[in-house]
């Protein structure tokens, strides 16, 4: 108690000498606490994203991965994690273990899409026109699509002249010809003669020139759908419906569907909304003024798409809008894109009142059956048709690309276009290609015969493997890996064929144009299939999910599950969600790592600071040490006076840094840590992150803190029990 | 005959000390500070150890204090020979049988009056809070501090600071207060105050040993031991003397408890 005493008065008439050592303690308490508070609660809701969402708590994959399993990490498609062929052995055996909910099978690839475009469209209307014998509108559908071609055969020309036409292949020359053709007078003035074998003409010809510049790429998870929106708790639907269970089918990422689908021009006017609700100005904002600038400069994206008839009602609400006498669509347009931020929220209700109607706003839409290409493992290219039934996004991660990044597909589609095949299917195949004698197999009219049980069978990978066709797939992979957000320039870059190897539609890769026109009985044979669970078990997964019932403690079920698989001699290996998901997992780490050295730093200063300080005091007080001893004070009470003065100095300055971090992260759990960006977005599980302190943050602060202060009393300590008696009868004489 | 009546003596002796020699070592250097001392202190006794300066007053309180030990001879402090006690032992010796009271009053500076006065009781462990702070507060009277106990020795004056560490020394009840030139840092006032206290504690039944070089203190001494260069003077007078004196002086005190 006395000694108590005397620590504290030593703390006080000591002022200078405590403010620098109680600063020091109380600011790494400080941080400390804070630290904990903030990756705690960081911990908890990257769980909640990464479990949420795509990992669950475990991931299993197979032992013969040659890479790690990253399931935000990289974008997939170049990494090698092997395949699991008896997964509805592990399935069961996993979910009969106390601890697990579900198991749900997973495979993750990227996905390229000819979206739907603007001459298909047109086509279509034109087609309604002509069987209902609506002459005139049938005329300004033609007119629009001749004004489309023209510009397509300019495009087609310019390439043409970078690319040197007498070197050219036989399909670009023919292509360019076909365009010639289209374009000409003849053409229009005989269409009526044979309107059918026109449209024939135009649908096969000529639409798919326009689709290479709308090739999407999108990053999908293979998945027994009913049992991922079941089980991923963030999961739900946001247009449309699920997918019914047991059936085919594609659910977009809203998020992914409006940045990569949507008109570009409806994006950007979405984005900027969205931007100037959160108190951006145009006026002091980059991205905002660029977004702008393209709209203005890429007027033609939206006046491409309009036929005369809505020209002239978009010019006429423009004209009003801008209270303008200009002709001219094109530069109205451009007029009407350059806003700024008084007059941005009339033009935005403008446009979708006026101009959005006459636009194709989404390039592909829910009930859409839409073509996906893809490369097998191998790199063999491969495509199917899959109906579109919604859009879908995890709960409070809507904004973040990392989560919005991935789409979600029935297993079968997907092992269809990874190239899983049973062995007889593969001797199907086989077969086929002998007896057409071509190379490529049109899938659409394998499909048909392709698709059906398969339980049990052995699995083997179609297709050869070149070193071409892997770098093809790999750059595909890269081209999306190089832009995850996709911000305006992203559908540029994506529109850019990836590579040589890339089935281009000129080259003579599986058209949807051929496909659409296989759409009917693909749809009836196929789209309406339900497969049982058994058949959606029985086939290759990539790597599965494993969701805890809640409250189990991660790493117990872990290690259970793993010891469970080894002995069972599943070939597994299952991680937790935080290696699962690569560099999402790492980041965590990453903070750690910081603040553990920050620590350790501020701490060291501490250790020395107050060592040398105190050893200053021991020296200063030799002689009160010595009147101790010399009237009978044990060197055991030397030593407990000086832990006593460590102790209070903790507890004072400690008890401080505590104190000043409960209200800190008191007023941060009330208004939330903003994240600045949508990869915070992820990692926060939403918004803001809410972060809380709890009594373990208290005990290992304090123990720590104590330590520091134990450490850093310990020499001067020892000093001061060396003290003897003698020194208090030395006087100054 | 003269070991005879060391003998004799020594069975009530509080300080007994036999051909004490104290040798300090300064690196290769050997320096003599007390030869052959043998000194005998009885209960009672208000005794001064007077000498100039370096002749090993000082040495000899802190051979008698326990703090330092002899180089040859015999120490025996309340019929207990130091050589053989550890040094945890000398320290609950010093707590339990002597006060001390230094030269520059050696107060703990954090500490207030009465704190300083209850430290040795907070060390010995035992007495009760309410036993304790009774015998300070008694003690702090009787020695004229009473209205300081909440001041810290800074805000004290230097006789102020002396009572207090008196009262400290005595507050244990030692067998002997051992007092290493209590009035040098005084004025002449102060210190024949400090002086009157000591000696007025003495016929109340405390013993004291302490130290001076200012001759009008060793006048008011009960028995004087003269040292000079280490050695007691004119051994054989001198300590014959001081026998009688302590004959006398022993008597004189226990007859005024
Ligand atoms: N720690 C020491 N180391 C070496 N010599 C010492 C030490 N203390 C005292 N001395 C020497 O011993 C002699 C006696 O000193 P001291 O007992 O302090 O004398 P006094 O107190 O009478 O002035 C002196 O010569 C002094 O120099
Ligand atoms: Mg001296």
């Amino acid at each position: 108690m006395i000694l108590f005493r005397i620590a504290l008065r030593n703390l006080a008439s000591h002022k200078l000498k405590s403010f620098i050592v109680g600063g020091l303690l109380a600011f790494g308490t400080f941080l400390l606490m804070v630290g904990q508070a903030l990756l705690g609660s960081l911990d908890q809701s990257m769980a909640r994203s990464v479990t949420g969402s795509l990992s669950g708590q475990l991931q299993a994959y197979s032992t013969g991965a040659k890479d790690k399993l990253a399931l935000f990490g990289d974008m997939n498609g170049g990494s090698d994690i092997g395949t699991i062929n008896n997964f509805k052995q592990i399935r069961q055996l996993l979910e009969a273990q106390p601890e697990v909910q579900a198991v749900v099978p997973q495979g993750m690839d990227v996905a390229m899409v000819y979206g739907g475009n603007i001459i298909d469209v047109k086509l279509e209307a034109l087609r309604a026109a002509e069987k209902t014998g609506d002459r005139a509108r049938s005329q300004v559908v033609r007119a629009h699509i001749r004004r489309i071609i023209a510009l397509l055969a300019q495009d087609m020309a310019k390439i043409g002249e970078v690319t040197d036409l007498a070197h050219a292949s036989t399909e670009t020359r023919q292509s360019l010809a076909d365009l010639q053709n289209c374009g000409a007078d003849t053409f229009w003035q005989n269409f009526d003669r044979d309107p059918l074998a026109a449209m024939e003409f135009l649908e096969n010809k000529i639409a798919p020139l326009a689709l290479n510049a709308d090739m999407l790429f999108f990053r999908y998870m293979g998945t027994d759908t009913a049992r991922f929106a079941k089980e991923f708790e963030l999961f739900e639907i946001v247009d449309g419906t699920a997918i019914p269970p047991g059936q085919r089918g594609f659910l977009f990422n809203k998020l992914n569907y409006e940045d990569m689908v949507k008109h570009k021009t409806a994006r950007r006017l979405d984005k900027m909304k969205d931007r100037l609700a959160d108190g951006y100005k145009i006026a002091a904002d980059d991205d905002l003024k660029a977004w702008i600038k393209l709209n203005k400069d890429q007027y033609k994206d939206v006046s491409y798409q309009l036929d005369d008839v809505a020209a002239a009602q978009v010019r006429g609400a423009l004209q009003q809008a801008l209270a303008s006498k200009e002709e001219n669509l094109d530069k109205l347009i451009s007029q009407f894109m350059d806003m700024d931020d008084q007059n941005f929220s009339t033009r935005y209700e403008t446009f979708y009142k006026s101009v959005a109607p006459h636009l194709m706003l989404y390039s592909v839409k829910v009930g859409d059956i839409m073509t996906i290409k893809s490369f097998t493992s191998s790199g063999y290219p491969t495509s199917v048709n899959v109906k579109i039934y919604g859009t879908f996004r995890f709960r409070s991660l809507d904004k973040s690309t990392l989560a919005g990044g991935v789409n979600v597909m029935d297993l079968m589609t997907y092992r269809d276009l990874y190239g899983f095949l049973s062995a007889d299917k593969k001797q199907e195949i086989d077969a086929l290609e002998k007896a057409s004698g071509v190379k490529e197999i049109k899938r659409e009219d394998a499909e048909a015969e392709l698709f059906g049980g398969g339980a049990g069978e052995e699995v083997v990978e179609v297709g050869t493997v070149t070193p071409t066709d892997q770098a093809g797939a790999v750059t595909a992979a890269e081209a999306l890996a190089g832009d995850p957000s996709p911000a305006a320039q992203a559908p540029v870059g994506l529109a850019v064929s990836p590579s040589p190897s890339a089935p281009s539609v000129a080259s003579g890769g599986p058209s949807s144009a051929q496909s659409k026109s296989k759409t009917r009985r693909w749809s009836d044979d196929i789209a309406n299939r339900v497969y049982s669970q058994d058949e959606i078990d029985s086939g290759v997964v990539r790597h599965m999910a494993i969701i805890l019932k809640k409250g189990t403690d991660e790493r117990k079920a872990l290690a259970h599950l793993q010891s469970v698989a080894d002995a069972a001699g599943l070939k597994i290996t299952v991680v937790d969600w935080r290696v699962a998901s690569g560099f999402i997992g790492d980041f965590l780490w990453v903070i750690y790592t910081v603040l553990a050295t920050a620590l350790l730093i501020i701490f060291i200063v501490a250790v020395i600071v107050m060592n040398n300080s105190m050893v200053m005091a021991t020296l200063e007080r030799t002689k009160e040490i010595g009147t101790m001893r010399a009237i009978g004070a044990q060197k055991t009470m030397i030593l407990q006076m000086f832990l006593a003065e460590a102790v209070v100095t903790a507890g004072v300055f400690g008890g401080l840094g505590a104190l000043l971090a409960v209200a800190l992260v008191a007023r941060l759990h009330a208004v939330g840590l903003p994240a600045m960006n949508d990869v915070l977005v992820f990692l926060f599980a939403g918004p803001r992150l809410y972060p809380v302190i709890s009594p373990m943050h208290f005990l290992i602060s304090g123990m720590l803190v104590a330590l520091v202060a134990l450490i850093s009393t310990l020499y001067p300590a020892w000093l001061a029990m060396r003290v003897t008696p003698l020194e208090a009868m030395q006087d100054a004489e | 005959m003269n070991s005879e009546n060391l003998k004799t003596s020594a069975a009530s002796a509080i300080v007994q000390l036999s051909h004490v020699d104290k040798e300090y070592q300064l690196g290769k250097v050997t320096v003599p500070a007390l030869h052959d001392v043998s000194i005998s202190i009885q209960a009672g006794e208000f005794t001064v150890i007077a000498g100039p300066s370096g002749s090993g007053k000082t040495t000899l309180l802190n051979l008698i204090g326990c703090v330092d030990v002899a180089t040859r001879g015999q120490v025996i402090i309340d019929g207990r020979n130091t050589l053989e006690l550890k040094e945890k032992e000398l320290t609950r010796l010093r707590l339990d049988r002597l006060g001390f009271i230094f030269q520059s009053f050696n107060l703990v500076g954090v500490l207030d009056a009465f704190q300083n006065v209850e430290f040795p009781l907070l060390l010995q462990k035992t007495l009760g809070k309410k036993e304790r702070e009774a015998r300070v507060q008694a003690l702090m009277e009787s020695v004229g501090i009473a209205q300081y106990a909440h001041h810290r020795p800074g805000e004290l004056s230097g006789g102020q600071r002396q009572r207090v560490a008196i009262a400290r020394a005595l507050v244990t009840k030692p067998r002997i207060v051992l007092a290493d030139e209590p009035t040098a840092n005084l004025d002449s006032v102060t210190g024949t105050a400090i002086l009157d206290l000591m000696q007025e504690l003495n016929r109340q039944g405390t013993t004291f040993l302490f130290s001076t070089h200012d001759p009008r203190v060793v006048a008011r001494a009960g028995r004087v031991i003269r040292l000079f260069d280490g050695r007691i003077e004119q051994a054989g007078t001198e300590s014959a003397r001081a026998d009688e004196a302590s004959a006398h002086a022993a008597p004189q005190a226990g007859g005024q408890p």
